[in-house]
This record gives C-alpha cells, structure tokens and sequence, in this order.
C-alpha cells in the first residue's frame, strides 16, 4: 500500500467516522447532531511567536440541523463529505469547481424549489468544513484548484510518473506548479537558493534575462495570491531541500502582504499554516525605500489609496511587523503616500530589474 | 341660512369689453363678482372634482352626507347605493344613494341640494362633511354636463309624507331652479324607512378601473369604520351587501362652544353679535360663548386687556384684539371632547374582526359576455386590538385611534387611514400615519427586523420595512373639527403639532399589545418553515451517510423525522454550546487513532454484519409489532452500538 493509497483510507475512515458518529446521535441518542467545526477568520487567528506564523484559534462555529439557516449547512456538509469519499472510492481527482458540479442539485418540490448551492462560494465552504472536521487539507483528498503557480529553474519533479526537468534551456517558459500535491514528488535541487516574485510577468523577464543560470537560482511565482501548492513547495524547499528562501514584491501594502502569505500565513488558511508556511523566508524587496534609492521615476510612482493607507496603518500594529526596518518602512510609505510595481524597474530599461537590482539586493543579504 | 348675494355675473365682462375703444392702448381691468357655485365648478379641483375622479367623489360624497344624517339622530344606517353606467357612448353615469337619516325639510331641499355654501354643519363639532359643497358639485355637474335633472325625494322626521324635487343649479347665480315639486301618494313613495333621503343624478364622467376600484375600496372602508351600519351597493357588475355587524353606533357628537384658546377676532366679534341689543356684558358674552370660561376667568381676562368696562357691542376691533391677545397668552382647562365623535374601541373593532372587501371575480366563459361578478369577501383576522389619545393639535382637541388586524384570513400589510370616519385613500405616501408606521421600531413587537425578514420574505416583493412583510392591518383614526389636511382634495393628513407624536405612541402601545401573539405565531411560522426545510434535507443527508456508511435509510430517515419533529415541538431544548458528545476533529483523530487499520476494517464490516443482522430484527420486529404493540420499546434500543454489544458477548 502506498503513502497516498493510506493517506487516502484515513480519508475515507475519517467521513465515515463523522457518517456514523451523526447517525449514532440520531437513531441511538435521539438528538440533534452537532458538527464543532473550527472557526475561520481574521477573529480566530493567533499570531504564535514559538512557530514564528499565524495559527488558527480555539474558536469553533456548531453547525446542527437546529434551525431554518442551519439545516441546508448541515445537508451541504455531510453531501460534501460523501461527494469526497466518492471521489477518492472512485480514484479519481477534481477540482473545487468540479465538487461543485458533482454535488449541484435543487431542493424541494414543484412549489417551492431552491438551488441546493447559492455559488460555488458555498460549496467551497463546504470542503473547506470537511478539511477543517478530518483535519486534512483538500489536496490529500484529490480536489485541486486551477493551477497558477510557476517554478523555472534547476529542480527536478516527479508528477505522477513523469519526470519533469524545469531547468528549461530555452529560458522561454515556465512549469506550472502542479496543484494534485499528492502526486508531486521533489526529485532533485540543485539550486543555491529560491528566488520568490510576486507576479508571473516579473518572473518572465527575470528568466529571459538567464537570471537562473548566473545565480543557479530557483524562480517561483505564485501570480499573484499564491495557491496552496505554490506556498508547499515554498516551504519544501526551504525546509526539506534546506534552500534559502527571498521574497520580491511590489512596493505596496498589497504586495507586503502576498509575500507574508509566504513567510507568516493567511487568516483564510490559518488551521493549515503548519503546512505552508516558510518562517525562515527572507522579504528582500521591493521595500518602500527602494522607490528613493533606486530613482524610480515620479511618472513610474503611483499615489497611494485610502484602502492602502488604512492597510499599512492596519500593518503597523501587526506583532509581526514590529521589527525596527519594517516601521521604518511603513513610515516612509504613511509619510510619502507612494507605491510602485517591481515592474517600474523597466522604465530604467528591461534588463535593469534582473541585473542590477535584484544582484544588488541579494548581495546585501549575503544570498550571492 | 346664509342668503344668497350676487347676480349678473355673465354678462358684465362683455360690456365692460364693448365699453373699450378699439384704438385704446390701455388695458383696463374689470372687477366682477362671481356666483360660489360658477367658482366652485371653475375650480372644481377645490372640492377634490376632477376628471377621473368624478365618480368617486359623488359616491363619496353621497355617503358621508347619508351617514351623517343618520347618526344626527342616532339610526342604525341603512344606505342603498347604485351606480351604473346609462351611456356609454356619452360616459353617462347614473348614480343614486338612498338612506333612512332625517332628510331634509322641503322647504330646504332646493337650498340644501343646488345652493353651494349652504349647510346645516356649520357648527363646532365632528361631522364628516363640512363645508356644503359635496352635493352641490353633483347638482352643479349634472346641470353643466347633462339634460337630465336631479332628482331628489325626501321624507323628513315627525312628517309622514314624502316629497319629490325634479332640480337643476343657476350655476351663474347659485340659485337652485325647481322643474317639479310635489308630495307623493303613499303608492308612489320610494324610500322605504320611516324617513330619509334619496338622490339620484346622471353625471358624464369616465371611470378607469383604477378609479373604480377606489370607489369599491372606499366602500368596504367605510363599512369598516361604520360596522353598524347596513351597506347595499349595486353596479353594473352586480350587487354587494355589506351586513350590519353591531347595532352599537358612536356617541353622536355634541355642538360644543368654541374654546378660548382658539379665540380670535372674527369668533369674538361673532359673539358679540349673537347677543346685539340685550345689553349684555362682554363678561357675560365671554362666559357664554366659550367653554372653560368661568365668570372669574372672564373678570381676570378683562382686567388683564385693560379695556374700559362697557356694553358688548360697544367695543371696537382695537379694544377686542387686546381680549383676544389676552386668552392667547392665559392657560385654559383642556378643551372638552363632547364634539368629537371617536368610532371607539367595540365598533372598531367588530369593523376589524369581520372586514369586508369587495371581490371581482372574473368569469371564465369567453363565449358569454364575459361580465365580472361581485361578491363579498370577509377577512377574519387572528387578532385584533385597539388603543387610542386624546391630544390637543393646533388648540383644537383630537382624538388619534389605532387598531390593529394581525393574521388569519389577513396574508399583507396595509395601512387604513380615516378622518372623522371617512376613509383617506389617495396620497398615501404623504400622510402622516405612513410616517408614523415607518418609525415605529417593529421590536416594540418583541420580534427583530432579521427574524421577520427570515419569515415572511417575498422575494417577489420587495418592501423595504420589515412591517409591510407582515401579515398585518393597521388603522388609523384621526378626529378633529379641523383635520389638518396636507390638500384641499382631503386626503392626507399633514403631520402637525404633536399629532405624529401621538399616533406614534398609539401605535407602539399595539404593537407592545400585539407582542405575545405575534411571537406565538412567528414560533409556529418558523417551525412549520423548519419542518418544510427538513422534509426537503433530510433525504439528502440521509442518502449522503446511506451511501457512505452501511445504514439502513429507511431507518435513519424515520429517527431523523421523529428527532426533527421533536425538535419543532420544542422538546429538545440544549444549548447546543454545552453539548459533550459533539463531533469534533479531535474526537474523530481520537477514534481513528484508538483502532489500528485491522481493527478499523472490522469496524466497517462490523457495521455490515450489523446493518444484515438488524434487517433480520426489524423483520421480526415488523411481526412484533403486529402482534404486541408494547415491542416498541425494544425497536427503539436496536441501535448500531447495542447491537455491536450483542454481537462481542455472542461471539464470546
């Protein structure tokens, strides 16, 4: 029996366990059954400084077939559950989308019919309350999402059975970060460090430049909120393959934040930190700073929003950010009201970014 | 009486045009007097006569004349009102109303129908009509519009005999001309009572279903308000009758003397005048022609104006405005109410706890001339309850009634407003009680906006107050000898003074009334809403865990609906919070990891071996059952956990 093959039977004796603990309290108990599924959010997310990430907290949501709201939770939950072990019964893979179909269905009679799901959003809550009650993320149970991160470099992949190769000579393309975790298997690294970009255009330019090959670095990008697969292979990396992790963004309280997703966690995926997150990741740039000692253009500057100051503002509470530079940096950006793009670096001209800054950047940080 | 003044109206501009030299550059403006009844029917907008709603204001008129002249003398009403269309290429309508009031003197009769401004209401108390305009404007409009005459029978109190008037209206000179007069012979009289009054008059008018539907909901008001009165009304589209539902009729309103508070100089000069020639005092004139007024309080106001002692009629206009500027500044007792005429709490509510609507049912045969027919629809609401204030607006007192229909045959919100009895139809959205009805918290009800949103939500209609999502009826009563009308058209009220204040304690103090019921209900709404919503779940969550898990769906579906039910009984009552056994991630990570893969499998098949033995009990169970009814109890403890027990001792 392989790991996947057991990691899979857990699965499944794990929904039948909830099947049957359900139909115990119904038949034998004669009660409500109540399902205590940990709460997701920003009010139950806990910063832990012992694991250096955001950890979710002890705040549960009861969900029981009690009242006119509850009920359809209730059903959806448990149609998911067994949508899910049908699936893996079944070997088969999916995506959420496909989980959405799969269980899509109307409830009620001719008089008063209504859609079992509203949106996908809800169906989406619903797997995401089956991860939460089997304390098994979704990707160990074969429903993926659309893939969008992408790695180059010098890191050899086994998919399934395939081997794949993304030191690709061409300098012209990237591999998509497969999302079936499960079936990825990390063969090879032979990369000095992990170079992580926020979006998938700055990535491009990096590689076109032969970046990789100068530097025997890993790129990786996650297009811009990194997946669950992007952010494990991060972490792999850094911890397994023992990789020095750095982390570019733009000069924006929004790109600070996608490249803590990297190193801290998200409150949306805070119950599964443990498996994502990269605390020893370095955010190297592009810092606010950056902006003034790299004469970035004013044409290329952009004027901050209300919803970025408020933002930064929120950041600079955070206990995360209570590091001297990084108030430092908030300040600059309060004071200054200015943000930009790693993109702006064109304007200096398209080779700039990836032989000038970044070089410079990571020969501060001691990376080359 | 009041006499009637001016004559040649007509002809005057012409002359007065003529008498121009045609080469004069001046323009020179004459000055004319015009008849009330030329001025009332150029500006017919005034007494709410308008174009559609012509129709509607005779029916309306007709009525409220109708039910005043029986409750002046407190008889059960009995009104029979007809409308039908005579010819519908010309839009000739014939109209007539019949009821059993007091009629009116024969000699009065030309006067009281043709003469506009001329009416037996000139007095301070509550009537509906007041201004000797409504009949006026039928006789006016049917002169103007039509050849035919108006004609009218009237058969007065302590007068045995009934007379008939065949009228038109001088419309230039507001002088009614009499075509025939005469008394009837008994075999000739038409009004069935011992006395009463009957109008019938031929008006061109053209009637859009939204109007005619006006005229049909101002008639189901009315009996509402009017419950004890008895209602026939018959149209092209056939005859209702609206029963009589209580022989209780109001305390009839009494002439009251006008209030000092609200003195100025045309009521005093008016007093005075009452009292020309007997030498009285203005002491004596202030004490009898103003209520709350004692002879010392007169002294006091008297002293206080500093106007030299005097025979009444004496006084000029600078000497009375210092007495009226007095009574202005002094406090008064409280205006007295026996004026006013409020439809009190029983009437009321037998209007509300049996209302009656009128139903157009369309028939259904297209080859016949498919005729709507009417009928009576009764609304019988699950509850009703009433509260009222008596309040002081503008210096004049006015009673502010509200009752409330909730539930039964009542399925939406509506709101019903009425002025001394008359109920307000047009311009809703103006009126203050729809003011009042948006800002009275629906909490007062012990119920939130989320729970009633949750229950009666339509999604087809998209009311915006959680109150208009009710199944509820609101009534709003205002009376007054001066309503404070928004318009001339009479038909919303203008939130003046503390009125709104008022109607909105009124109607909190219903809705506090109301609470305990409506909750009840609300209770039985969601359970019922919850018991659909399992019917509708329960076979999905049952075949999900059926088709996960070997468990008999029959089974668990049975102990899901008598948990379900049990539930929306109320009869499971735990803080879901403080449950012990809930399925957690732990306690699942804490059973998986109790048993090793082996022992896991056994479980699953356990289970099976489980479900085929429980087959087998049920099979036997079903005979038990049959046979001896006290086997339930057993069929209740073959649960998977029992049965797993079983199992382990039989197997050692």
């Amino acid at each position: 029996m392989t790991a996947t093959d057991k990691r899979h039977q857990e699965v499944v004796k794990k929904i039948k366990l909830i099947m049957r603990d359900v139909s115990k309290d119904i038949i034998t108990e004669k009660t409500m059954p109540v399902l205590d599924v940990p709460k997701v959010g920003y009010d139950n997310t806990v910063w832990s400084d012992a694991k250096r990430m955001l950890t979710i907290g002890i705040k549960t949501v009861q969900v029981s077939p009690d009242s006119t709201k509850k009920i359809p939770t209730f059903a959806q939950y448990i149609v998911m559950a067994s949508a899910i072990r049908r699936l893996l019964d079944e070997e088969m893979e999916s995506t959420i989308r496909g989980m959405y179909y799969a269980t899509l269905s109307t409830v009620g009679d001719e008089k008063n019919k209504q859609k079992f799901w509203n949106s996908q959003e809800n169906s989406d809550d619903a797997i995401k309350a089956v991860e939460l009650l089997t304390g098994i993320p979704r990707e160990e149970f074969s429903v993926t999402s659309k893939p969008k991160g992408m790695v180059s470099g010098p890191i050899m992949l086994r998919v399934g059975g395939d081997l794949i190769d993304c030191n690709l000579g061409s300098k012209a393309t990237s591999q998509l970060i497969p999302t079936n975790i499960r079936d990825v298997e990390i063969v090879n690294v032979k990369a000095d460090f992990v170079m992580v970009v926020e979006k998938d255009t700055v990535l491009n330019n990096i590689r076109k430049s032969g970046f990789i090959q100068k530097y025997n670095a890993i790129l990786l990008t996650g297009s811009g909120e990194p997946d669950r697969a992007t952010r494990m292979m991060v972490k792999t990396l850094n911890e397994e393959w023992k990789k020095p992790v750095v982390i570019f963004a733009d000069a924006d309280p929004w790109g600070l934040g996608i490249a803590l997703r990297y190193k801290i966690g998200s409150e949306s995926l805070s119950y599964d930190s443990d498996r994502l997150v990269t605390p020893d990741a370095k955010v190297l740039g592009m810092l606010f700073s950056d902006i003034y000692e790299y004469n970035i253009p004013e044409v290329a500057r952009l004027t901050a929003s209300d919803e970025d100051i408020n933002r930064a503002n929120d950041m600079k509470k955070k206990p995360w950010l209570q590091d001297k530079q990084w108030q430092k940096e908030l300040n600059l950006f309060l004071q200054r009201k200015e943000k930009c793009e790693l993109d702006a670096f064109f304007k200096h001209g398209f080779k700039y970014l990836a032989e000038t800054y970044l070089p410079q950047k990571l020969r501060e940080a001691n990376m080359i | 009486m009041k006499p009637n003044a001016s004559v040649d109206v007509a002809s005057e501009p012409t002359k007065a045009t003529t008498g121009m030299t045609p080469h004069s550059s001046k323009i020179k403006v004459s000055y004319n007097r015009k008849a009330e009844s030329e001025f009332f029917v150029d500006n017919s907008a005034l007494a709410g006569f308008t174009g559609e709603r012509i129709l509607y204001m005779a029916v309306r008129e007709l009525i409220e004349n109708a039910l005043d002249s029986c409750e002046s003398n407190h008889t059960l009403p009995y009104i029979s009102l007809s409308l039908k269309l005579l010819d519908p290429v010309n839009d000739m309508w014939f109209v007539s109303c019949e009821d059993n009031g007091i009629g009116v003197p024969p000699d009065k009769v030309p006067v009281a129908v043709c003469s506009f401004l001329t009416s037996g209401k000139y007095v301070e108390k509550q009537q509906r009509g007041l201004f000797g305009v409504g009949l006026k404007m039928i006789a006016a409009f049917s002169t103007k519009d039509t050849d035919h005459p108006l004609k009218v029978w009237t058969k007065p109190q302590d007068e045995g005999s009934e007379h008939y008037f065949e009228l038109r209206t001088d419309i230039g000179t507001n002088k009614p001309i009499i075509l025939v007069r005469k008394v009837l012979k008994t075999n000739e009289q038409v009004i069935k009572a011992g006395s009463g009054f009957k109008v019938q008059a031929v008006l061109r008018a053209r009637l859009s279903p939204i109007t005619k539907n006006r005229i049909y909901d101002y008639i189901s008001q009315s009996s509402i308000v009017n419950p004890y009165a008895l209602l026939v009304f018959e149209s092209d589209e056939g005859k209702v009758v609206f029963d009589r539902r209580t022989k209780m009729m109001p305390q009839p309103a009494k002439e009251v003397l006008p209030h000092p508070g609200d003195m100025d100089l045309k009521t005093l000069k008016k007093a005075i005048l009452n009292f020309t020639n007997q030498k009285t005092t203005l002491l004596g004139v202030l004490c009898n022609s103003f209520q709350k007024l004692s002879a010392e309080k007169a002294k006091e106001i008297i002293t206080r104006s500093g106007v030299e002692i005097k025979p009444a009629d004496k006084y000029n206009e600078h000497e009375l405005i210092k007495v009226v500027n007095i009574c202005k500044q002094t406090k008064f007792q409280i205006p007295n109410t026996d004026h006013l005429s409020p439809i009190g709490e029983e009437i009321l509510t037998a209007g509300m706890t049996s209302e009656y609507a009128i139903v157009i049912n369309k028939q259904t045969h297209p080859a016949e001339h498919s005729q709507p027919q009417l009928s009576i629809k009764i609304l019988k609401p699950s509850l009703t309850t009433y509260s009222s204030k008596i309040c002081l607006i503008n210096n004049r007192p006015t009673i502010v009634e509200c009752g409330i229909a909730y539930g039964g045959d009542i399925s939406s919100f509506r709101l019903y407003r009425f002025a001394n009895k008359i109920p307000l139809l047009y311009d809703e959205g103006s009126d203050v009680a729809r003011e009042v009805v948006s800002e009275v918290e629906i909490n007062k009800m012990g119920i939130s906006k989320k729970e009633v949103k949750e229950q009666f939500a339509d999604p087809e209609t998209k009311a915006v107050r959680a109150v208009e999502l009710l199944p509820i009826h609101i009534f709003f009563h205002i009376c007054s000898t001066k309503i404070p009308y928004k318009t001339a058209g009479k038909e919303s009220i203008a939130s003046e003074g503390d009125l709104k204040r008022y109607m909105k304690v009124c109607l909190a103090d219903l809705y506090r009334k109301v609470s305990a019921q409506i909750r009840k209900e609300l209770r039985i709404k969601e359970a019922e809403s919850r018991l659909h919503l399992y019917k509708y779940y329960i076979p999905l969550i049952v075949n999900a865990i059926s088709e996960s898990i070997k468990v008999d769906p029959d089974r668990l579906s049975e102990a899901f609906t008598r948990v379900a039910e049990r539930h929306v009984r109320g009869e499971i009552n735990y803080p879901i919070a403080e449950r012990q056994d809930k399925i957690t991630g732990e306690r699942i990570d804490g059973e998986i990891h109790e048993t090793t893969e082996v022992e896991d499998k056994i479980l699953i098949s356990r289970m099976d071996r489980d479900n085929q033995h429980e087959e087998k009990n049920r099979k036997t169970e079903r005979t038990n059952q049959n046979t001896n009814k006290k086997n339930t109890q057993r069929k209740v403890q073959t649960t998977l956990d029992i049965l797993n027990v079983q199992k382990k001792t039989r197997r050692k």
